[in-house]
């Protein structure tokens, strides 16, 4: 003999278990948001049209933004566009030939014709001046890249908002970098540079 | 009572604690240096001046071999960077393909090559090139058969160079008696064209103090009436050499101390008088090219004055002189005139890149009255795009290939009415030659290529090219 279920048991019920579902799916949804669900900033490279407002626009001074150097794409010269200014007297190290307005570059001579050039990174301010001449003369291995270990990660980038070539966006903190040149993110190149 | 204590005792130690901390102060002024961690940028902080230089003993044309001989029936010929007239332009009646027909042509040979860009000199069906041997350490000056492929001879000298941007870089010349050639680090080489007998070799660092442009020398060498031309800087600004005793002929004082470039000599002839114009980093100079006062200076200007200067001038017959350098250089314009034999040179215009033609690498082509060519990088909105300019003012920008039509450091050629535009991948793209507006007829991806910027040539139809490692050639005749 099986047993009837009246009508009031069977709408309480289900009312319980819609209740238990719902909550249970609000649960997920907000842990999902709340642990899996990171979000950073970051510069795509290669819609950087290195406009400068990284420097002037960030909430942090000097700002998040830093120059990094992806070494393979590098040609190693003694004539670089990212560290010599325009009309340079002569290609050395002299403040007066420099195009990095806070000597953020260092050039060290390995041997004849290379040379190579590493970001000095707590120097740099992130006004991709040397992204530019890179870029005009150069392989473009110098680039700008969010440092998230400075970056406050605010939930609406000011430098986002005038980014005139839409180079930022919100990605996941899985993939917080995109390096030019083949560089794993967070590897020891990119920490050094 | 005890607070009149308290203040008593205060008044009689706040005076000693007072001097105490102001000596104290003063001792930090005087000793403690809030610059101590400043860096003074000063030049040798790359430690540039602790390196030496590479001491070698380099025999030009040392070595030879020879793998076949044969009999070809073409007939044209390329016989040198730009071509016989220095214009960039395959004159023959000889007609082309205006389109691939949707098919990637035939690659006919392909040959593997030394890191660089060195182009082919063509001469009668036999192509020439200074490729540079990276196994043996050489240049090698390597003689292929135009439509096979075949190599025929190579002749080589030991010589050390690193990578830097590519190795070879310069466009032999060729006549029907003489090869001459210009390596990397100066040496200059001269062969008798049919056998590849060693005629002779000069070492311009050792006799001229050459400095070596960066990257590598890029100056293509020239032959005129059996003279080889070579802009030496240093000791010398030009010389002519005998191509059969090797003789020095003339030499060009160099009194301004201008330094060879990558830009290659350009024979012109105004007002009467053949000259060789080139563009020197220091100057530019238009040097008498026969007569008596052969290899005097007819006319210079120091107003041009740029590190890296690649592209040649581009001589108008109204005697303006198209200059033009990388780097935000620009360009600048000359008018050159002349009177009663003498010459006078006014600058005309100097402009930013961007602002009108302007190039780092190829020399632009003038055609109908007009300039073309592909303009650089810093170019703001116009960078990359292939242009055509009036020459009377290259700012004046008659047409340009629009945004989604931009091209890198490539060669471009103008043959059968079409330029043939090389991009750097070693996509081959046919633009209608046109004074009216950019009119793209078909682009073919040749081959997986990059850093395709060795000049072409062509001769008989077919047009050798290259990327950074590899020659090919292709049969362009319109069947």
């Amino acid at each position: 003999m099986s047993k009837r279920i009246d009508r009031r048991n069977f709408i309480r019920g289900c009312a319980r278990y819609t209740l238990g579902f719902g909550l249970a799916g609000l649960v997920g949804f907000t842990l999902k948001d709340t642990t899996t669900g990171e979000w950073v900033w970051q510069i795509d490279p290669f819609k950087c049209t290195s406009c400068g407002r990284c420097a002037t626009h960030c909430v942090l001074n000097p700002s998040a933004v830093k120059c990094v150097h992806a070494y393979p794409l590098c040609g190693y010269c003694d004539l670089c566009g990212g560290y010599l200014k325009p009309g340079h007297i002569s290609r050395d190290t002299a403040a007066e030939n420099m195009l990095c307005p806070t000597a953020a570059i260092e050039r060290k001579f390995i041997e004849e014709p290379y040379y190579e050039y590493k970001i000095i990174e707590d120097l740099c301010i992130g006004c991709a001046k040397c992204v530019e001449g890179c870029s005009a003369f150069g392989n473009g291995s110098l680039h700008l890249q969010i440092r998230h270990n400075l970056c406050v990660n605010c939930n609406e980038c000011a430098i986002a908002r005038v980014c005139p070539s839409d180079a930022i966006s919100r990605v996941p903190a899985s993939e917080p970098y995109k390096i030019k040149g083949g560089f794993e993110p967070g590897s020891q190149d990119v920490a050094e540079s | 009572m005890k607070t009149t204590n308290f203040l008593q005792n205060l008044y009689k130690i706040l005076p000693p604690i007072v001097l105490i901390l102001g000596v104290m102060v003063l001792v930090w002024w005087v000793f403690f240096n809030p610059t101590r961690s400043f860096v003074v940028s000063e030049p040798g902080r790359d430690g540039f001046a602790e390196a030496g230089a590479v001491e070698e003993d380099i025999l030009i044309g040392e070595h030879f071999e020879r793998f076949s001989t044969t009999q070809t029936s073409f007939t044209e010929s390329w016989p040198r960077f730009r071509g016989e007239k220095s214009d960039n332009i395959y004159s023959s009646n000889i007609p082309l393909i205006n389109s691939f027909g949707g098919q990637t042509p035939e690659i006919l040979w392909s040959v593997e090559m030394g890191e660089g860009h060195a182009g082919a000199a063509i001469f009668e069906g036999l192509v020439y090139v200074l490729d540079y041997d990276e196994d043996l350490r050489a240049d090698m000056l390597r003689c292929f058969v135009l439509d096979t492929g075949k190599e025929l001879w190579r002749r080589w000298y030991d010589v050390q160079i690193r990578r830097n941007h590519g190795m070879s870089r310069t466009v032999p010349a060729v006549t029907e008696d003489f090869i001459l050639t210009l390596g990397p680090r100066g040496h200059v080489m001269c062969l008798d064209r049919e056998t590849g007998d060693f005629l002779w070799g000069m070492d311009l660092v050792e006799e001229y103090n050459t400095e070596i442009p960066l990257w590598y020398t890029g100056q293509c060498p020239l032959i005129v009436d059996g003279v080889a031309i070579i802009a030496t800087g240093g000791d010398a600004l030009m010389i002519g050499i005998d191509c059969t005793t090797g003789d020095v002929l003339w030499e060009t004082p160099n009194p301004g101390g201008w330094e060879m470039s990558h830009s290659s000599i350009m024979p012109f002839e105004f007002g009467g008088r053949n000259m060789f114009v080139y563009s020197a980093s220091g100057g530019v100079a238009g040097i008498a090219a026969d007569g008596p006062d052969v290899g005097t200076i007819l006319w210079e200007t120091s107003m041009w004055n740029h590190p890296v200067v690649a592209a040649s001038p581009v001589c108008m017959p109204d005697g303006k002189i198209f200059l033009t350098a990388g780097y935000g250089a620009g360009s600048m314009l000359l008018q050159l005139s002349e009177n009663a034999g003498t010459f006078d040179v006014e600058i005309l215009k100097t402009f930013r890149p961007g602002e009108g033609m302007s190039s780092e690498q190829q020399t632009a082509i003038l055609a109908d009255g007009y300039l073309f060519g592909v303009l650089p990088k810093d170019a703001r909105t116009l960078r990359n795009q292939f242009v055509c300019v009036r020459p009377e003012d290259p700012t004046d920008i008659v047409w340009s290939s629009g945004p989604t039509a931009r091209f890198g450091l490539g060669p471009f050629i103008l043959a059968d009415g079409k330029f043939y535009l090389l991009d750097d991948d070693a996509t081959l793209v046919i633009i209608q030659k046109s004074t009216s507006g950019y009119v793209e007829l078909d682009r073919v991806k040749l081959f997986d290529g990059h850093d395709a910027w060795g000049p072409l040539a062509i001769a008989d139809g077919y047009m050798v090219l290259r990327d950074a490692d590899r020659m090919v050639c292709i049969d362009l005749r319109r069947n």
